[in-house]
């Protein structure tokens, strides 16, 4: 321990700093205190973060605001482990009044819920569907089965003007929304003579996947014309394997490959802009938090919440409709 | 040497590499199942794509040769592409970009290996916490948010020159040069020993602690090289870039024929590990495969490296010999065992 004495100080001290620099004050990890009047603190605790869980916190963030809530903000890095110790930190050191939670896990987040309801703590969860339904205050969840079918109406509708070969991109296997997606998108084809999924790439949610899953299928299927793209994160990577291909152009152009997309997020929405994107299924992001924070106020009055499970199918928004529903999706706001 | 001679050589050395075969197998079986598998532009696909998974591989290799590990490749990768698509950059020259991602490659190595190397904590250890470090730094600057790439930085993922796409050439330069530097220079040679054996690099005088930093700085640089090549072609920039991608670069490693315990590897073997695993991918495509073999293929691969790896250790065991590899026994300990009566 006497030898080099500089360099174990330099490499603390590098450590230390790039370890601020990852925590450091903003509302993306640690906690974060939003404008209430003091009715209460809601503890809200996230699997991840990223362009749609950013969209769902400021929704929860504005619904708690107008109703005089504190929010305290984790995220669980998608850690179920993690999650489990920050829902116990934020029920017993922080004493919320309420928990809004994504889970990382449906099933592990079990030993979570039972905590909240031992201490008399509302436990309401948004976007991810947990096994113990029965246990929790409120849910709100999207309804990827019905997004995936509502994806596959657009394709249904397009194939009515010339047969469509179709790529599928596939998120991760082990991830409900992507499985549900797929199974939408999947039994709603059937039986359509003029729709053919040529190819069905995995992507596991990567961008890197999808770009070469998508340059490998176009590669083998020269004959591609439309691309399900289950997530909008993963558009840019599609675009990407389009242009190098020679094959992006933009909606109404003889060498346009049809694109729909789901989530709703700026992407999405710039893409319908840009006419690059013939139409994207948006996530009910703001009807989450509001419905959330609404049911927290319910409980809190000791009055039971009805329904106590909401399953919300997203929007559609294509090129058609967009002056009149853009306002609806999440992505197109500014 | 004649140019003749080394000609010879290379092709001795490629013949030396059992991957070679593995990976000409691949192709031939490939091509014959599947008609359009064999194209000037399948192949150049797979080369396109090979790229960014053999600079970063390299860089590994040099960790892993001093029996070291890097599972912050993934985030550094991350953290890279943030810094390039981050708002301090915005409008500036991209050969300054590029520039400044590479240096801060380098910055990112020289963490990890002056952390490795100072404080003597297992390298799996460090490297798992820079994993969260850097991935939480890079999610800092993009507020986790996806960030189209301005069109001058793109150039370095979808140009070409001489009909060759500028991630090849990278590619080439980052094997070609990577394999120089670790066969004809004193800092290659001393890679393998420190890897050997470090106890013996420290009595022989090595500069062990600076040849250790000197690899995991390697890593650095060549993973900022990858992340600039990487972000070039998906022209945008997303949080979820690199997640779990260090499996896929200690898989390319491995499989090429560098030992976990280091001290032993190639840098030609890793570029086949690379072009292997590409080439299964894409093969995967091209059958049609459920989504769900796909998984089952990448772990079926980095089982087989990992149990090669390990068979190649016994037999490395078995032929320097228990005198060196095991601890050595007191004299006592050395004699017979007495009879029982």
């Amino acid at each position: 321990m006497r030898r080099y004495p500089v360099a174990r100080c330099v490499a603390v001290a590098a450590m230390a700093t790039l370890a601020l620099a990852a925590c450091g004050p903003t509302s993306e990890s640690g906690s974060g205190v939003g404008s209430g009047k003091g009715h209460g603190t809601i503890g809200v605790s996230f699997d991840l973060l990223n362009a749609v869980r950013t969209s769902e916190k400021s929704a929860i963030e504005r619904a708690a605001a107008s109703a005089g809530y504190k929010v305290v903000f984790d995220v669980a890095d998608q850690d179920a482990q993690k999650q489990a110790s920050q829902i116990q930190d934020l029920i017993q050191t922080r004493r919320v009044d309420a928990l809004i939670v994504i889970a990382q896990d449906g099933k592990q987040i079990a030993s979570s819920i039972s905590l909240a309801k031992a201490r008399h703590v509302p436990f309401v969860t948004i976007d991810r569907a947990v096994a113990d339904e029965q246990d929790v205050s409120f849910q709100i969840t999207g309804d990827p089965h019905a997004d995936g079918e509502l994806a596959a109406d657009e394709f249904i509708a397009a194939a009515r003007t010339k047969p469509l070969k179709v790529l599928e991109l596939v998120g991760a296997l082990t991830d409900q929304n992507a499985i549900g997606r797929r199974d939408g998108f999947g039994n709603t084809l059937k039986g359509h003579a003029d729709l053919t999924v040529v190819s069905q790439v995995p992507t596991d949610w990567d961008p890197s996947q999808a770009l070469d899953g998508t340059s490998n299928a176009l590669q083998k299927n020269p004959g591609i014309n439309a691309i399900f793209v289950p997530s909008d994160f993963l558009l840019p990577s599609v675009q990407s394997a389009l242009s190098t291909a020679k094959r992006l152009a933009p909606v109404g152009d003889t060498k346009h490959v049809f694109l729909v997309t789901i989530d709703g997020d700026q992407n999405g929405c710039k893409a319908i802009r840009g006419k690059t994107l013939d139409a994207d299924i948006a996530t009910r992001v703001d009807q989450f938090g509001t419905e959330a924070v609404q049911a927290i106020t319910t409980t809190l009055a000791a009055e039971v919440v009805v329904p106590k499970t909401v399953r919300s199918a997203g929007v559609t928004l294509d090129q058609a409709n967009f002056a009149t529903v853009k306002a609806r999706v999440w992505g197109c706001g500014d | 040497m004649k140019p003749a001679t080394r000609v010879r050589d290379a092709l001795l050395a490629g013949a030396r590499q059992p991957l070679l075969l593995v990976l000409l197998v691949l192709l031939l079986a490939l091509s014959v199942s599947y008609g359009d598998f064999a194209s000037t532009a399948n192949f150049r696909n797979i080369a396109v794509q090979a790229s960014p998974l053999t600079i970063a591989a390299v860089g590994a290799t040099y960790v892993i040769i001093t029996a070291g590990i890097d599972l912050s490749v993934g985030s550094m990768l991350f953290l890279a592409a943030a810094i390039e698509s981050s708002h301090a950059l915005a409008g500036v020259p991209a050969g300054l970009v590029f520039l400044t991602v590479t240096a801060a490659g380098v910055g990112m190595g020289l963490v990890n290996g002056i952390a490795v190397t100072a404080t003597r904590v297992p390298a799996l250890v460090v490297t798992l916490a820079t994993l969260q470090v850097f991935r939480g730094a890079g999610g800092h600057i993009t507020g986790q948010q996806n960030i189209t790439l301005a069109a001058n930085l793109r150039g370095i993922g979808t140009a070409a020159a001489l009909g060759v796409p500028a991630p090849v050439w990278l590619a080439a330069g980052a094997a070609v040069g990577g394999g120089l530097l670790f066969s004809r220079t004193v800092f290659g040679r001393y890679l393998q020993a420190v890897g050997s054996h470090r106890d013996a690099a420290v009595h022989a005088g090595l500069p062990v602690r600076r040849v250790t930093a000197g690899a995991y700085a390697l890593a650095g640089l060549l993973t900022a090289l990858a992340s600039l090549t990487q972000t070039g072609r998906l022209g945008a920039v997303q949080p979820s870039i690199g997640q779990g991608y260090e499996l896929t670069v200690v898989t390319a490693v491995v499989l090429g024929g560098t030992s976990l315990f280091g001290g032993r590897g190639s840098i030609t073997g890793t570029v086949l590990g690379a072009l292997v695993l590409t080439t299964a991918q894409t093969g995967l495509v091209f059958s049609g495969a459920s989504p769900y073999v796909f998984d089952i293929v990448r772990g079926a691969v980095l089982l087989v490296a990992v149990l090669a790896a390990a068979m190649r250790w016994r037999d490395l065991a078995r032929a320097v010999g228990p005198t060196v590899l095991r601890p050595a026994r007191s004299r006592s300990s050395r004699r017979k065992p007495a009879k029982k009566w």
